[in-house]
């Protein structure tokens, strides 16, 4: 029973750790450049899911508070409202990957639009010959 | 290079895994991150800031430089962007 509950409460971290392998694998062997930018949308996805799991709280609710604009807030029960800290973060942290995504597409159009071909050996068997 | 690829995998994934051995539970309501600094913006983010949504008290009151460097980032990116993609002439 007891390594029952162990595995339940660590079952998150292991799929998060098994999302971001996905995502590395796809980084580092993957040859067509387009491979390698969905793998690391996945690995900063795993990441943001990590860091949001870690807010949650058991028996709690979304960080707003209750009866907020009447005429008197309730007394604040820390213990209901999730962690909103990790939320806004994540949230910067999605700005930051839109931003990535659209440059490292608008780089690989770029690309395609130079030397033809999206795959990694063939861009440097190209720039090898044009040296050579 | 296949083989030399699975290698990293595998020993990332170990060390990542016993990583996970320290962390608390999923949804601990006493794990270090909901016991530490965030009850105080809890306890204080709708006196401080009359807004009932936490996120947004806290996006856009506590932290709006970060937010306002944030749409610096997005600009840079579609500034980069731009001059990627523009027809040259």
């Amino acid at each position: 029973m007891e390594i029952m509950d162990f595995i339940i409460s660590k079952y998150n971290y292991w799929m998060y750790i098994i999302l971001m392998m996905i995502g590395f694998y796809a980084m580092i062997a993957k040859n067509n450049l387009v491979k390698k930018v969905i793998g690391m949308n996945i690995f900063q996805t795993a990441i943001i899911l990590f860091f949001v799991s870690t807010a949650s709280k058991k028996g709690a609710t979304i960080p707003i508070i209750q009866h907020g604009h009447g005429e008197a807030a309730d007394i604040i029960n820390t213990a209901q409202y999730m962690n909103p800290l990790p939320h806004v973060l994540m949230l910067t942290a999605i700005v930051v990957m839109v931003s990535t995504f659209g440059v490292a597409i608008a780089l690989l159009i770029m690309l395609y639009k130079k030397y033809n071909t999206l795959e990694e050996d063939e861009i440097l068997e190209i720039l090898r010959t044009e040296d050579g | 290079m296949k083989f030399l690829t699975f290698i990293t995998i595998l020993m990332t994934t170990a060390m990542l895994a016993y990583a996970t051995l320290d962390m608390p539970g999923f949804a601990d309501p006493s794990s270090p991150a909901s016991t530490h600094v965030s009850p105080v913006y809890i306890q204080e983010a709708y006196e401080k800031t009359a807004t009932p949504n936490i996120v947004t008290a806290v996006l856009a009151d506590y932290r709006s430089y970060d937010t306002l460097g944030e749409t610096v980032v997005i600009f840079t990116a579609g500034v980069a962007c731009m001059m990627l993609l523009r027809r040259e002439k």
